[in-house]
């Protein structure tokens, strides 16, 4: 009796460990260079990049049960970067003791949070796939991007730009590398596939990009007020 | 008189008080609490959307004394008591707090089309055109305009025309100020509203013109400094002897007032710009370039309220028309460059005028820098920052008067070359709120060659609603 539930352990375990293995890692090294690919950017950071993969065959995408958050602390997002399952929710806390409003013009992902003070703040669910542009319609310079994927297979490079995707499905697919301030790097891969990759991404638009308020109007007008400024 | 000046005072007062009460509740535009969906609704039909808008500005101003004796033959009578002669000298020397203006702004806008716009000045102590005795209710701006009109270094959405009648700033006039004081170039040439009509073109998004029918500002005499000076008051035409004008003459140089009325009967100025502006999208960063010019005929005189000297041709004539500065024909024009550059949070604004006023020459430069830096939230009252920005700002001017005075004047400063330096620091201290420290240097070459200086402090906290 013991000697039968003992064979099915093993089995089982092999099962389990046959399993892991026909799941696929892909390794690598994000760089972030500067224009021109002369030498390395400096001033931008890797850990605002995101990498993913996307199989050939479409994986189903759960959203998340909880929302996400993004905060804004001392006039800034946190994360500055968040990547979310397509159809997710994103509460935007406020944890200053300031006003903001939270908004995004993005198309198909654009909202609007209007004013609101220190507390839990508002949520936003996205149901396209797509980079979402966060601003705030107070504060220019508080600036952040939400992901939407329809893949579950993404991560964020280390500080030195390493990365390892794991748990990825055998067969072909597309991997991407997004940064806010470069052109998104792809790159066709079948898995599995031996060997760390070298991504080198050109940086060529600034932290924050030019923007206008959720009005389409510019930020500085009301400080260069002409016929209020004598 | 002492009840009229108590008046005015308690008005100032009591708009002081307003001002103070009503703070809580005031708050930047952008910063409105209001209904998202309600907030971009557009005036429909013939109701228009009314803005109001309140400002006072105290300050804190403290100015060297200065003197420079003048040759000028005053009779006895004529001198300040004790004095064996007359001089040019500070305004009013030494340190005082003063509330210096109190705004009240109104605009009523029809959609992007049509627009009017009302600034009213109380108390008005830094602008009183051109003495203390001149009125302390004034009605700065008074216009209306069909069109849109673009700042300066900011693209417009598409080309197009607007017209603005009434009373309104000189196109060329700086319209982003860092600081509270003035150079000597926007002193001497367009610091003061004019009246009249303006027509501006944008031909596409980047070149534009503009031209310009109005009254013209009269030709007058005023310190650089804050105070602008005591010449020609009703002080000195009391029957007693020996005039003691409380603010006393100032440094003077020749500037263009304000205008009093329009003026539709006389000749009027006739200005015309052409202009390029370069910019992004976010009005972060720009570029603007204008060159501009502008030409009339001066009055033989021009009344003003608060002297008994009278504008233009009249004081170029000086005292009793017989101690005149060296004029030939009765013509004025000016052609000037401005520059107007935005790179982010640093902004620097130049002007270069040319003058010939009756014949006589003189141009300037002046140039300013600013860098406006955000703080980080450290501190906030009333959910909203306090210190939120910091913004150091430092102008060079200069003024060359290429002419010569008379033997004797009563104001030899009218042809000393002159250089300005003012530097001070902006702090952003809450919503609406800001204060202003700064310097100005002014040095200037004396008839001997020798230079001296005429220096002021000057601290503001200004207060918008």
């Amino acid at each position: 009796m013991i000697q039968g539930y003992s064979r099915r352990a093993i089995v089982l375990v092999l099962f389990f460990l046959a399993a892991i293995a026909q799941a696929e890692e892909l390794r690598g090294r994000v760089r972030l260079m500067a224009r021109g690919g002369k030498g390395p950017a400096k001033g931008s950071d890797v850990r605002q990049a995101v990498v993913y993969f996307e199989p050939a065959a479409a994986a189903a995408v759960r959203p998340a049960g909880e929302p996400f958050e993004m905060v804004t602390r001392r006039k800034e997002f946190a994360p500055r970067v968040l990547t979310v399952p397509r159809g997710s929710r994103v509460r935007f806390p406020n944890q200053d003791p300031i006003l903001h409003n939270v908004f995004s013009v993005s198309p198909e992902n654009e909202f609007d949070l209007g004013i609101y003070k220190q507390g839990p703040g508002k949520e936003k669910r996205f149901d396209r796939e797509g980079v979402v542009r966060v601003y705030c319609n107070v504060h220019h310079d508080m600036f952040a991007n939400i992901l939407v994927l329809d893949t579950p297979h993404f991560t964020a490079p280390d500080a030195e730009g390493g990365f390892v995707l794991g748990g990825l499905p055998r067969g072909k697919g597309r991997l991407t590398v997004w940064h806010d301030q470069a052109e998104p790097w792809t790159a066709e891969v079948e898995l599995p596939r031996e060997g760390a990759m070298t991504i080198p991404v050109e940086v060529v638009r600034p932290t924050i990009p030019p923007h206008l308020n959720k009005s389409g109007k510019s930020y500085f007008r009301s400080q260069r007020d002409r016929y209020n400024n004598r | 008189m002492v009840q009229g000046k108590n008046r005015e005072v308690w008005t100032a007062l009591l708009l002081l008080c307003f001002c103070c009460l009503a703070s809580p509740v005031g708050i930047r535009a952008e910063e409105r609490e209001v209904d998202p969906a309600k907030q971009e609704e557009e005036p429909s039909g013939l109701v228009p959307r009314l803005e109001f808008g309140l400002e006072t500005r105290a300050n804190f101003r403290h100015s060297e004394l200065n003197r420079f004796p003048v040759p000028f033959p005053f009779t006895p009578a004529q001198l300040a008591p004790g004095q064996t002669r007359g001089f040019e000298e500070t305004v009013n020397e030494g340190s005082h707090f003063e509330v210096s203006v109190v705004t009240l702004l109104v605009n009523a806008i029809w959609g992007d089309g049509l627009t009017a716009h009302a600034k009213i000045d109380a108390v008005d102590l830094y602008d009183r055109n051109p003495t203390s005795g001149d009125k302390k209710l004034d009605v700065d701006e008074a216009w209306i305009r069909f069109g849109v009109e673009a700042l300066p270094a900011e693209l417009p959405e598409r080309g197009g025309v607007y017209l603005k009648i009434g009373k309104f700033p000189k196109f060329e006039r700086q319209d982003d100020r860092h600081l509270e004081s003035y150079g000597l170039v926007s002193t001497a040439f367009n610091r003061f509203e004019d009246a009249g009509a303006e027509l501006g073109v944008s031909l596409g998004r980047h070149l534009y013109a503009k031209v310009s029918a109005t009254a013209g500002n009269p030709v007058f005499i005023r310190d650089p400094n804050a105070l602008a000076g005591d010449n020609g008051t009703d002080v000195f035409l009391r029957p007693f002897p020996n005039p003691d004008p409380a603010l006393k003459s100032g440094i003077v140089i020749l500037y263009d007032a304000e205008v009093e009325d329009i003026d539709v009967d006389g000749d009027l100025e006739l200005g015309g710009g052409l202009g390029a502006r370069f910019a992004d999208e976010s009005g972060r960063n720009g570029l603007d370039v204008l060159i501009w010019g502008y030409k009339r005929t001066l009055a033989e005189t021009v009344e003003l309220e608060g002297t008994f000297y009278g504008g233009d041709l009249d004081l170029l004539n000086g005292p009793g028309n017989a101690f005149s500065l060296p004029i030939e024909g009765d013509e004025k024009r000016e052609f000037g460059a401005n520059l107007w550059l935005y790179l982010g949070g640093f902004s620097f604004f130049g002007q270069y005028v040319d003058q010939e006023l009756a014949g006589l020459p003189r141009k300037g430069f002046e140039g300013e820098v600013a860098w406006r830096f955000e703080l980080p939230l450290a501190w906030a009252v009333g959910e909203r920052q306090l210190f939120s920005y910091v913004a150091p700002s430092v102008r060079y001017s200069k003024l060359d008067n290429d002419f010569r005075n008379p033997a004797q004047t009563p104001s030899p400063s009218l042809n000393w070359d002159w250089e300005k330096l003012d530097y001070g620091l902006r702090l952003g201290v809450f919503s609406g709120v800001d204060l202003t420290l700064e310097y100005a240097i002014n040095d200037f070459i004396l008839g001997s060659g020798a230079h001296r200086e005429n220096n002021e402090y000057l601290s503001t906290l200004r207060w918008k609603l």
